[in-house]
C-alpha cells in the first residue's frame, strides 16, 4: 500500500538531483543572505548589546540559511500540473491524491535541504565566533533538535499541501504564495530571529505553526529550550501537523468534488 | 448485460466571464457540457467517439473515468460506478490524454514506468512481460532510458501510451492520440492499438478529430454535439448518408468525345481531362461507366473519393453544430 507513495517519493527525489547547478546557486546565495544578515546584527550589538548573545544569533541565522530550501519551496512541478491540467492523470490513479502530492513535497524539501544545508554548515562552522555557527548546546540537545527538524519537515510539508490545495481552487499559485511566503519568512524567524523579539511577542509567535518548522529546532538546539522542555516543544509541532494534516485532508476532499480540469 | 452502460448523463459547467464595464458582478452562465447522453458498449468493443470542439466528448471521458461527478444520469463501468468506486475503478482502466502528459520531464521514460507499476501494484513478473510486449509492438527499446524532454512528440506519444497500458487495463479511454504527430508514427499507433483490441480484447473508447484514425479502426462510431448525442451505429453507414457527390476524372485514347450524359452530372474540361461529378444515389457508379466506354476506349480513369473531413464538416453542418 505504502510502496506507490515510497515510489513517488523515489521518483521526485530522483528529479530533484537533476538540479545539481540549482544546489550551488542556492549555496552561493543563502550564504550572501547569511553574510548581511550576520554583519547587520554584529553592527546592532556593537551600538547596543542584546540580553541574547551574538554567538546565538549567528547560529540562528546560519542554520535558518542552511535550511531555507525546506520552508520557502513551492514545487513549480505541482503547480503548473494544476494550471495546465496534467492533473487529470494524477486524478485517475487508484492512489490518496494528497498522499501521492505530499511524498512529492517531502522529498523535494528533504533532499534540496539536504544539499544544500552540508555544505552551509560546514562553511558556517568554519567561521570565527561570533560570525559562525556555534556546536549544539550537548549531544542529547542535538538529538531532541533533530527530532525537532523531522517533525518540522513533516510540518511544513502539510502547510505546502494546504497552498496546493487552495491551488486547485485558484488556478494560479502566485497570489497565494507571495502571501504565505511574506507570513513564512517574518513568522518562522527568517527574517529576524524569533529570539529577538520581545518576550510577551515570542510567547505567542512561537505556538504558531510557522514556528514550528525551524525556530523550535534551533531552539533546542541552542539550548534556548533545556531538555526539560524539549518534550513539550515537540509536543506543539506533532499537534500543529496533525491539526494541519486534517485541514489539507479536508480542503482536498472538498476540492475534488468540485474540480474542473483545465484546458479542454 | 453491457460492459458500459451511460444512461441519461449530464453535467453542467458554471463559466464565469470578464466583468463588463459599469457593473458590479460578473456574469455566469452555464455551459451544458452533456446533457441526457445515453449509449452503452459491450466488451472488446473499439468504438469512435466524435464530434466538433466542445461537444462534450472529454467531459464523457473524465466522468467514466471517475475524475468528474456528473449532475444527473448514471454510469456504469463493468458494475462499477467510477465517481464512487473511484479507487476500485481508476485500477482497471487506462487513460491517455493527447495533450498532456503523464511521464516524468526530467527522468528516464523507464524510471516513470517502474512508478506506475508500483502505483498500479503490478507483481513484478506480469510487468516485465507486459513491458516487454508493449517495447515490442511500440518500438520503445531506442528511448527506454532516455528523459522524456529528449524525445520527439511520436517517441513521447509512444512512451505515453505505453505509460497507460502497463497495468493492462480492461478498459482505455484515448483522448486525442495522435495529435500532432507525422504520418509514420500515426500509421504505427494505429496499428498498435488495433493490436492490442484484438490480441488483449481490450476495450477501447476513441476520441479523435482525425477521421482517419476513426475510419482505420472504428466499425462503430458515435457523434456528440451540443451535448447531445446524434449519431451511434455504423461508420460506412453514417459516411453513404453525407457521400452525395463523386468526382471521375477521365481521358480517351484518340481525344474522343464524351457521350451525352443524364441530368445531374457537372462536366468539366481540362485540355483532354474531363472531370465528371455525379450523385451516385442519382446515377449508380457502375451505369456511369458504361455509359463512357460507349463512347470510346477510356485511356485513363480516377475516382476520387470524397475526403473524410468533408464528409464530416457536411454532417456536422446539417446537424446543426
Amino acid at each position: 500500500m505504502m510502496k506507490a507513495y515510497l515510489s513517488a517519493f523515489r521518483m521526485r527525489w530522483k528529479m530533484e538531483l537533476q538540479y545539481r547547478g540549482a544546489v550551488v546557486g542556492g549555496f552561493v546565495c543563502q550564504v550572501f543572505f547569511g553574510l548581511i544578515l550576520v554583519s547587520l546584527y554584529r553592527a546592532l550589538y556593537a551600538g547596543k548589546p542584546q540580553s541574547l548573545p551574538i554567538e546565538s544569533v549567528t547560529t540562528y541565522v546560519w542554520l535558518q540559511q542552511a535550511f531555507f530550501r525546506m520552508i520557502l519551496s513551492s514545487d513549480p512541478d505541482l503547480a503548473n500540473r494544476i494550471r495546465t491540467g496534467d492533473i487529470a492523470y494524477d486524478l485517475c490513479r487508484p492512489l490518496q491524491l494528497y498522499g501521492y502530492y505530499y511524498a512529492r513535497i517531502l522529498a523535494q524539501k528533504l533532499l534540496g535541504s539536504l544539499l544544500r544545508a552540508a555544505p552551509m554548515l560546514v562553511f558556517a562552522a568554519c567561521l570565527p565566533r561570533g560570525w559562525g555557527l556555534v556546536l549544539p548546546a550537548s549531544l542529547p540537545a542535538l538529538a531532541v533538535a533533530l527530532l525537532g527538524l523531522v517533525l518540522g519537515l513533516l510540518c511544513v510539508c502539510t502547510l505546502e499541501n494546504i497552498t496546493v490545495g487552495i491551488t486547485m481552487r485558484t488556478l494560479d499559485p502566485r497570489g497565494v504564495q507571495a502571501m504565505l511566503n511574506l507570513l513564512m519568512t517574518t513568522l518562522s524567524g527568517n527574517i529576524l530571529p524569533l529570539t529577538l523579539f520581545p518576550d510577551s511577542w515570542q510567547k505567542a509567535i512561537t505556538l504558531l505553526p510557522y514556528a514550528q518548522l525551524l525556530d523550535a529546532p534551533i531552539r533546542l538546539y541552542s539550548g534556548q529550550y533545556a531538555l526539560a522542555q524539549a518534550p513539550r516543544a515537540l509536543l506543539v509541532q506533532a499537534v500543529w501537523t496533525v491539526i494541519l494534516l486534517g485541514l489539507g485532508l479536508l480542503l482536498w476532499q472538498k476540492n475534488q468534488k468540485r474540480l474542473i480540469v483545465q484546458g479542454g | 448485460m453491457p460492459y458500459i452502460a451511460v444512461d441519461q448523463l449530464s453535467k453542467t459547467f458554471t463559466v464565469r466571464k470578464k466583468r463588463e464595464k459599469g457593473r458590479l458582478t460578473r456574469e455566469k452562465t452555464a455551459v451544458h457540457a452533456l446533457q441526457g447522453v445515453s449509449f452503452s458498449v459491450e466488451q472488446g468493443e473499439l468504438v469512435g467517439y466524435i464530434g466538433p470542439n466542445g461537444a462534450g466528448k472529454s467531459t464523457t471521458v473524465k466522468i467514466l473515468s471517475g475524475i468528474l461527478t456528473p449532475d444527473g444520469g448514471s454510469a456504469l463501468v463493468g458494475g462499477r460506478v467510477p465517481w464512487q468506486n473511484r479507487k476500485e475503478h481508476v485500477r482497471r482502466i487506462g487513460v491517455v490524454f493527447g495533450q498532456r502528459s503523464q511521464l516524468w520531464w526530467d527522468v528516464p521514460v523507464i524510471d516513470s514506468f517502474s512508478l506506475l507499476k508500483d502505483i498500479y501494484r503490478v507483481p513484478t513478473e506480469a510487468y516485465q512481460k507486459r513491458l516487454a510486449e508493449l517495447t515490442e509492438a511500440l518500438d520503445l527499446a531506442p528511448f527506454l532510458r532516455t528523459p522524456l524532454r529528449l524525445l520527439s512528440l511520436g517517441q513521447r506519444m509512444r512512451a505515453e501510451l505505453a505509460g497507460s497500458l502497463l497495468h493492462s487495463p480492461e478498459l482505455l479511454f484515448l483522448d486525442e492520440p495522435t495529435i500532432g504527430l507525422d504520418a509514420v508514427s500515426k500509421l504505427a499507433l494505429r496499428d498498435f492499438l488495433k493490436y492490442e483490441n484484438e490480441k488483449n480484447g481490450t476495450t477501447i473508447l476513441l476520441t479523435t478529430h482525425d477521421m482517419e484514425d476513426i475510419a482505420a479502426l472504428c466499425r462503430r462510431v458515435m457523434v456528440l454535439g451540443h451535448g447531445k448525442k446524434l449519431y451511434d451505429g455504423d461508420l460506412p453507414e453514417l459516411l453513404s448518408r453525407y457521400d452525395t457527390q463523386r468526382v471521375i476524372t477521365l481521358r480517351y485514347d484518340g481525344g474522343a468525345a464524351l457521350p451525352p450524359l443524364p441530368d445531374g452530372c457537372q462536366v468539366s474540361r481540362e485540355g483532354a481531362d474531363y472531370k465528371i461529378a455525379y450523385s451516385p444515389q442519382a446515377l449508380p457508379t457502375a451505369r456511369l461507366l458504361t455509359l463512357l466506354q460507349s463512347a470510346g476506349s477510356i485511356r485513363e480513369l480516377t475516382a476520387q473519393p470524397e475526403n473524410i473531413d468533408h464528409l464530416i464538416a457536411a454532417m456536422y453542418r446539417e446537424m446543426g453544430l
